[in-house]
């Protein structure tokens, strides 16, 4: 190994850094560490100027190590990996300490603060000098795409990736199309018609040229990685077909929650309870008449049904506050003096004309009652004869504090979105996630939403968590936006710092395979030993710790690099204390 | 215990004036805001959220709606336009035709028709007593005038009989007003509670009742604008008219020309001044419509204004045409004031807008009650 020339820059960050920390006093303490060539410090390094510093330094002063103290990696670390690239030397030669975030925004003390900023940049400069290069690699990309889910998430993402002149397979598990969106009558806050909305996107799906449609099919296992996966289809008229795609979507959306086990609602018992979804067939077919065939003069819609209540699913099911409304307008267009009742917990009105929509609704003559999930529900019994009405709801009323009986004739619940049972068979197949609620998880909540920690898997539509249709589409068109941009630079690059396993170390005990949380290890029998597919591995490090025969190399979080590192941040407290 | 909701209640309290009662969230900013709403007592808020859900009984059971003295800060800060001043305003028409056990006050309230018809029906009376009823007993107009030159007033209106006809007609008003007032006194304390309170109480706290009919304390907490005060002129001015004419016609309707600065004449005038000045700043007010509590006028509203505004003019002119000496003015003035009158009385007082004079002191009374009521 040739002879370490660090080069170590401490940023003031403006006074971020600066105001708590002594950063001269840091700089200057450093340089007379051994192999450190130059030390300096700069107002802002992330800044253009701070950058062509290290670039010049690097050629000026033949350094081939560079650590810089400033923010969190989190923010900076690819800005400055770049830098060092521009200036010839390898980007995993660097190494940043995070003085900021994790020293001058939280002490007060500036001795203190300036005594651990010197521990954390001794300890970067420790860990430097073993830092080895690694090559960026990358696979090539299958331009073909897998969209599993013919809702309208589906068919909005294959038709986006499809117009674009790429081939997409969409694989739908039942007999048509559509998904929710095609049980629907009107959609809200505009009151456009779904059947319009949904219909030209089906025809325009099965018309195109680029797309094969693959109905009544599921897929049973998917295999191989980012750009290049494989998987078997069983078709009707061709028999078993294998496709091979580079990118996968998952759209299979979710299904209504069955309210029969809420016994306060009688679903099932009661012939003129129904649901939500039963309601909008009942409202496409334009009968609206309760089981005895009389038209209902109380209507009762009762919010968060399975929603929002510990007992069935915690999360809010987002859109059925505003479809109960819309149901008000499509009510109030053909029974125009019935009594309608919104039984609702909390009227959430969050998205684009959704609060605006509401206040018009609160004119056509409605009755709001609300109820306190904590409490209790409301409960739903029969009427007696001389009561001039079908059922009554008993309920306490959490806006005026009374117990009163809502007389009606029908009843409508707005039923909460449930993902799918087989959910966790696509889970198998495809390597996601899934939260506590059988959603699937995304990369990142904020920064990455439909992306999932599987490389070349993209999650959209409610699948993901209730959504209204926008959002639906509009996760659609990101995904295809990402796909069509590998498929575009036609390779992607995989993860660098992935773990190998030095096998004749290896014992055979597969407790690495157990904790991999993306199955990239598997068991090589010939050889007795754990095999890590580097395209799979993420770098996480949880094989690594776990190995009990320290077999398993985690490239950049070597054992050396690590004891280095906590050697330099204990070596100067020592001495300063 | 639950209680069943009405949802056609709605349909019957639009009637009173109740615009969009459906606007309200019930973020209750109005009750956070009002002067006079206060703990045990809280309003408007609560009365909206009753009406919207039809529940008539308890809407019966408040005395909330009487409490509020219309300052219209609600209706002004109100985030979603509900306007829970007119809210309150409209559910006192309502709760005084729910308290009228004859029906009358809904019909009045609910038909202007009705209204209007009942009132010229009562002024045709009126007419036809003087003109032909009066004359074939013996009374009879002259163009005689007194000594000192005034018109025989007496000897066309006997004050005998009209004296009978005052008192009668105030017995029948107070009787139907005090019978409603007992029916709203067991609405509130008795029928929908589980409480009662010592006849002690009901003796102890009798002065509230004089107090605030006199003063109308809760109107000027929540008054900025001085409308207390003119409100107060014609409250007294009106009060000293009203016992003096039932009370005290035989001093009052007098042949002889009293010299100005006499008592009967000076408490005539001040009387006078008292309504003119109340009428004119309520009539500008609900005309300009600047302040909340005159922005929605109801029909009952203008009615109640052009009758006892015609009444103090009539009696203005038959003044000014008695002391003169001019008999043919006078009669006619005197049976127009009376057919104005005398309708007025009978259905406002009782059955329309006049009634609150009862109900508003009574109601502070009540809450009284209701505040020292123990369980039953």
């Amino acid at each position: 190994m040739e002879e370490p020339r660090i080069g170590v820059y401490v940023c003031w960050c403006g006074t971020n850094i600066a105001k708590m920390v002594d950063v001269e006093q840091v700089a200057d303490e450093v340089s007379k560490l051994p192999h450190v060539t130059i030390s300096k410090t700069y107002k802002y390094m992330c800044s253009d100027p701070g950058q062509e510093l290290i670039i010049k330094d690097i050629r000026g002063h033949k350094l081939n190590r560079v650590v810089v103290a400033a923010c969190s990696p989190r923010i900076h670390e690819l800005t400055f990996r770049k830098a060092v690239e521009k200036a010839g030397i390898n980007p995993y030669l660097f190494e940043m300490a995070n003085i900021r975030e994790q020293n001058s925004w939280v002490h007060t003390d500036r001795t203190e603060a300036t005594s651990k900023a010197l521990d954390l940049v001794v300890a970067a400069i420790r860990r430097v000098q073993y830092h080895e290069p690694l090559q960026k690699r990358s696979v090539n990309v299958d331009p073909a795409t897998l969209v599993l889910g013919g809702g309208i998430a589906g068919m909005a993402a294959a038709l986006e990736i499809a117009n674009a002149g790429k081939q997409v397979y969409l694989v739908e598990k039942t007999d048509r199309l559509g998904g929710q969106v095609a049980k629907f009558d009107l959609t809200f806050p505009y009151l456009s018609s779904a059947r319009q909305l949904i219909q030209p996107f089906i025809q325009r799906t099965e018309n195109h040229p680029n797309i094969d449609l693959f109905l009544n099919t599921e897929i049973k296992e998917v295999t191989g990685y980012i750009g290049n996966f494989k998987s078997k289809v069983e078709t009707a008229e061709n028999g078993t077909i294998e496709l091979n795609f580079g990118n996968i979507i998952v759209a299979v959306g979710l299904k209504p929650f069955n309210p029969t086990v809420i016994s306060e609602y009688g679903y099932g018992q009661f012939p003129d309870v129904i649901t939500s979804l039963e309601f909008e067939e009942m409202l496409s077919n334009g009968h609206l008449l309760t089981k005895y065939g009389k038209e209902p003069r109380n209507i009762a819609i009762i919010h968060c049904v399975g929603s929002r209540n510990k007992k069935y699913h915690e999360y809010c099911s987002r859109v059925c506050c505003m479809a109960a409304l819309k149901f008000v307008h499509e009510i109030r267009a053909c029974l125009s003096s019935a009594n309608i009742f919104e039984i609702y917990a909390d009227m959430r009105a969050y998205g684009k004309g959704h609060e605006e929509f509401y206040a018009l609704t609160t004119h056509k003559q409605i009755i709001f009652l609300m109820y306190d999930q904590q409490e209790s529900l409301p409960v739903i019994r029969q009427a007696n004869r001389n009561d001039n009405c079908n059922m009554i709801i008993e309920m306490d009323e959490k806006l005026s504090g009374e117990s009163i009986e809502v007389p009606v004739d029908m009843v409508v619940l707005m039923v909460n979105m449930e993902a799918h049972e087989n959910v966790k068979e696509v889970v198998r197949a495809v390597g996601v996630s899934l939260c506590g609620n059988q959603f699937f998880i995304e990369k990142h909540p904020k920064l990455d939403p439909v992306a999932t920690t599987t490389g070349g898997v993209f999650i959209v539509g409610s699948c993901q968590g209730p959504k209204d249709i926008p959002d639906s589409v509009a996760q659609a068109r990101a995904a295809a936006a990402r796909i069509l941009a590998s498929i575009a630079q036609g390779s992607v690059a995989v993860e660098v710092t992935t773990a190998s396993v030095i096998e004749h170390l290896c014992c055979g005990c597969q407790t690495c395979i157990r904790v991999c949380p993306y199955d990239a290890i598997s068991y090589n029998e010939e050889k007795q030993a754990s095999e890590i597919n580097e395209v799979l591995c993420k770098g996480c490090g949880t094989c690594g710790s776990a190995c009990p025969a320290g077999a398993i190399l985690s490239k950049h979080f070597t054992d050396t690099q690590i004891l280095a590192e906590i050697t330099g941040i204990m070596s100067m407290s020592y001495k300063g204390a | 215990m639950s209680v069943r909701l009405n949802p056609d209640l709605r349909n019957e309290l639009v009637q009173y004036g109740i615009g969009d009662w459906n606007a309200c969230y019930h973020c209750g900013t109005c009750t956070a805001m009002c002067p006079l709403s206060e703990e045990g007592f809280l309003f408007p808020r609560k009365k909206i959220r009753l009406m919207q859900m039809g529940l008539g009984d308890q809407l019966e059971a408040s005395v909330e709606p009487w409490l509020c003295y219309y300052c219209g800060d609600c209706t002004t800060t109100c985030p979603r336009d509900a306007n829970p001043g007119e809210l309150m305003m409209s559910l006192r028409r309502f709760m005084t035709s729910r308290y009228d056990w004859t029906g009358l006050s809904k019909k009045f309230y609910t038909s202007e028709v009705w209204e209007l018809a009942w009132i010229i029906f009562f002024a045709i009376l009126v007419v036809l007593s003087f003109v032909i009823v009066l004359p074939s007993f013996g009374f009879h107009y002259t163009s005689e005038l007194t000594a000192d030159g005034g018109v025989k007033v007496n000897s066309f209106a006997p004050i005998r009989i009209i004296e009978t006809f005052d008192w009668a007609m105030a017995i029948i008003v107070a009787t139907l007003l005090m019978s409603n007032i007992l029916r709203m006194y067991y609405a509130i304390i008795w029928k929908h509670t589980n409480t009662k309170v010592s006849l002690w109480v009901h003796i102890r706290e009798l002065w509230l009742l004089i107090y605030n009919f006199m003063v109308q304390p809760k109107f000027s907490k929540c008054d900025s604008k001085g409308y207390w005060v003119s409100h107060w002129f014609l409250m007294s001015g009106y009060t000293i008219m009203f016992i003096v004419i039932v009370v005290f016609l035989p001093w009052f309707q007098t042949e002889e020309i009293l010299p100005v600065y006499d008592p009967q004449r000076l408490l005539g005038y001040y009387a006078t001044f008292g309504l003119l000045f109340g009428l004119f700043i309520a009539i500008v007010g609900r005309v300009k419509k600047k302040e909340v509590k005159f922005q929605f006028s109801h029909i009952s509203d203008w009615l109640f204004l052009a009758m006892l505004t015609l009444t103090v003019i009539t009696g203005i002119l038959i003044h000014i045409f008695r002391i003169n000496g001019m008999p043919m003015a006078t009669y006619i003035s005197y049976i127009a004031h009376m057919a104005i009158l005398v309708p007025m009385i009978l259905i406002e007082v009782p059955f329309s807008k006049w009634s609150h004079l009862a109900y508003r002191p009574f109601a502070v009374y009540i809450a009284q009650l209701k505040k020292n009521a123990v369980p039953r």
